[in-house]
């Protein structure tokens, strides 16, 4: 792992372990229900300010806390035209399946690539420091993965070329 | 049949909600007051940091600063101010400034660096420099100053 | 002695409270039901499920001189537990009361009152229900506390006076309030909170210090002095004799319940699983240590250092996305480092997760020489509150 993003990641754990501290909130506007305040925001008392940690105006990640839930976004690197498409394929692909991932929200908060929906009832079942480490190791990954990618996506454009040009050749 | 009434929000004729301006005591001083002192902190910052004393410009622009509504401007320039000392700051320096602080400039230090952050590419600061102070006072501070930097709803 | 720790339940013990022997204890297992347990030596057995509530129990007091026991739940109602000879099988049953609250929102909390004909239940309706009995129509009634609360009530505690009531909210104030019922009151002394005391009146009103939800209160044993935690990771005690405020700004995570062990040293805990020890009197308090000695390496929270490791993204590779992936990526069959797992999965206290509740559970000669704290990692400790160890590194900035 690079070293320059140490930082950004140490800023993004920190954060969101201080923004991990959820309890079982019941809604005060709606009657014998729970809601994540930070999606319904009918109560504004119950929702803390939003902090955002940057690397550049490309990366960031945005952190939306309330007291029974925490939005957490990020905006993945995206150089060139390839990455961006491989980038919107690889988070509509996760997304499209959210369930599977428990934390995953469905669809990004405007601005930014992908989102999580961490409610109390993911920090009671789940370790709390377990779901810091799988965002982190999420971000650490995602970048490497969508670089992999683009390897293979080039390699396999290569031979379909070469076998095209060879088929010509013949 | 009329049904626009269903789209009423009723919630909002709650006379209990609380509203933006009852989540904190407001600034008792002045808009234009503010602003005035935002200017004449920037040139006291600039005498400071000319004399090499990071630790006094920091505690000088971290004192009492602005926020509330109206005040934009003066907002502004304290941001930048500030964004101009932890430019300046040797990395070496960073954790002995940020120590000799007060717990006060330290929390609010901690709400400047997030607003920077959520504003890329303003002025000439860069994100590295910001990730670097960041984590140089989580280590002083510890994660509380992060949550009062969350809490508190006096936003810098 | 080291702390008595009982593993209970798999799900966060959303409250707890001991009966007066400290025999029985009835805790709220995250559930619609409220659990008794008898101890038979080192363990908890199991005795009676209590069933009534229909949501979440947020809430569990247990009068120790009555035996009664309140519960109080997100379903709007609380009720009263008592202990009776069933008729058929003249076996001790508890049979519930319903109270009638009238609140519209979740019960958040619930406390029985000093002298226990009386208790306090704290909603998310932006109110305190104070309820006593009814002797003519055999129930519980309830009074409301309504104004100024903004919002939810967190917290209830009251005065040993058995009139004044503290409480918490999440419009970020603690108040102290008169609980006063005519019917049922004698009027009590003057005190530092004030001389004449109808019901509702605001004795005090205190903002927490950067704008977090008071999470907890509580006053002193002689009732002089109170104490809230709030969201902003710190900790305010206040003397309205003095007048004096003391807010102690803490550099972790925040706390979210409390409890006076003498009329000098509060013990409180939280989000950072451990409980914390603070010490002080009129002149100015400090944070003097923790409970949990057995993290004397550093603390769980910030400092834990989890990048080195380089295991794979673990579950989301799982089932088809790993199968799509590894063919795409063509000839590449073993991913890195697959699901290595890290060794870090147990924190180094006692508590695997958030503390809820901290209460007495043993007092000698007025100090509170053991407490109770149960958590969301399913767990019961009890503390013995002279084993303070001083927290490592860190804490040099802590000022008052």
């Amino acid at each position: 792992m690079s070293n320059v993003l140490r930082p950004y990641l140490a800023a993004v754990r920190s954060t969101l372990t201080a923004a991990l501290t959820l309890e079982d909130f019941s809604s005060q506007v709606v009657e014998r229900h729970n809601k994540p305040e930070v999606e319904t925001r009918a109560s504004k008392e119950v929702l803390l300010n939003p902090l955002v940690i940057s690397r550049n105006e490309n990366e960031r990640v945005l952190i939306e806390p309330s007291v029974n839930s925490i939005r957490l976004s990020i905006k993945i690197k995206q150089a060139d035209e390839i990455e961006r498409i491989l980038c919107h394929k690889f988070t509509r692909f996760m997304m499209q399946r959210a369930e599977n991932f428990v934390v995953l929200r469905r669809k990004p908060v405007p601005g930014y690539d992908i989102s999580f929906l961490i409610t109390n009832t993911h920090t009671e079942t789940m370790l709390k420091h377990k779901i810091v480490d799988f965002i982190i190791q999420f971000m650490e990954e995602v970048d490497k993965e969508i670089s992999e990618m683009k390897l293979s996506l080039n390699a396999r454009a290569r031979i379909v070329a070469e076998s095209y040009l060879t088929a010509v050749n013949a | 049949m009329e049904t626009s009434f269903r789209k009423i929000d009723i919630d909002k004729y709650d006379e209990d909600v609380l509203n933006d301006e009852d989540l904190y005591d407001a600034d008792p001083r002045d808009p234009a007051m503010v602003l005035e002192e935002a200017k004449q902190r920037q040139v006291a910052v600039r005498s400071s940091l000319a004399k090499n004393d990071t630790a006094g410009a920091l505690a000088v622009i971290l004192d009492s600063p602005p926020y509330g509504p109206n005040t934009e401007q003066a907002k502004e320039i304290t941001l930048s101010t500030l964004l101009t000392i932890l430019n300046s700051t040797k990395t070496t320096e960073i954790t002995p400034v940020i120590k000799s602080l007060s717990q006060d400039a330290q929390d609010t230090l901690m709400k400047y660096i997030y607003k920077g952050m959520a504003m890329p590419g303003w002025g000439d600061i860069s994100g590295s420099v910001l990730l670097g102070w960041h984590e140089k006072l989580t280590e002083v501070t510890g994660v509380g100053s992060i949550v009062r930097a969350m809490t508190d709803r006096r936003i810098v | 002695m080291s702390p008595e720790v009982f593993s209970l339940s798999q799900t966060p013990i959303t409250a707890h409270a001991f009966s007066a022997d400290r025999k029985d204890i009835a805790v709220s297992l995250n559930s619609n039901d409220v659990q008794l347990y008898t101890r038979k030596g080192s363990d908890w057995t199991p005795t009676e499920t209590l069933s009534e509530h229909d949501k979440l129990i947020t809430s569990i007091d247990w009068a120790p001189v009555s035996n009664r026991i309140v519960t109080a739940s997100q379903d709007r109602n609380a009720y009263v537990w008592t202990e009776t000879t069933d008729a058929e099988t003249g076996k001790l049953i508890w049979k519930p009361t319903l109270v009638l609250l009238r609140i519209n929102r979740a019960a958040t909390h619930v406390r029985w009152s000093p002298l226990e004909n009386k208790f306090a239940v704290a909603s998310g309706a932006r109110a305190i229900a104070v309820c006593s009995f009814d002797e003519e129509s055999n129930w519980w009634v309830a009074k409301h506390l309504k104004k100024p609360i903004r919002s939810t009530v967190l917290s209830v505690e009251w005065h040993p006076n058995n009139v004044l009531l503290a409480a918490g909210s999440a419009d970020m104030k603690a108040r102290v309030f008169s609980g006063y019922i005519k019917e049922v009151d004698e009027r009590p002394a003057p005190s530092v909170w004030g001389s004449k005391l109808p019901f509702n009146t605001i004795c005090g009103e205190y903002s927490s210090p950067a704008g977090g939800w008071v999470h907890a209160v509580g006053f002193s044993p002689s009732g002089d002095a109170l104490a809230f935690a709030s969201h902003d990771s710190s900790i305010t005690i206040v003397y309205p004799g003095g007048p004096a405020i003391y807010t102690i700004r803490s550099p972790s995570l925040p706390l979210v319940t409390l409890a006076w062990t003498s009329e000098e040293s509060i013990v409180a805990a939280g989000h950072d699983c451990k409980p914390l020890v603070y010490a002080g009197s009129e002149q100015g308090w400090q944070e003097v240590g923790t409970l949990d000695d057995s993290s004397s390496s550093r603390a769980s929270e910030g400092s834990r250092s989890g990048f080195g490791s380089s295991s794979s993204v673990g579950r989301l590779k799982a089932g088809a996305f790993a199968t799509f992936r590894d063919a795409d990526s063509r000839g590449q069959s073993s991913l890195s480092g697959t699901a290595t797992g890290l060794s870090d999965t147990k924190l180094n206290t006692i508590h695997q997760n958030t503390i809820l509740s901290v209460r007495p559970y043993e007092v000698q000669g007025g100090y509170v020489t053991k407490v109770s704290t149960s958590a969301v990692d399913g767990t019961l400790v009890i503390w013995d509150t002279n084993e303070v160890s001083a927290l490592a590194g860190k804490m040099g900035g802590v000022r008052i």
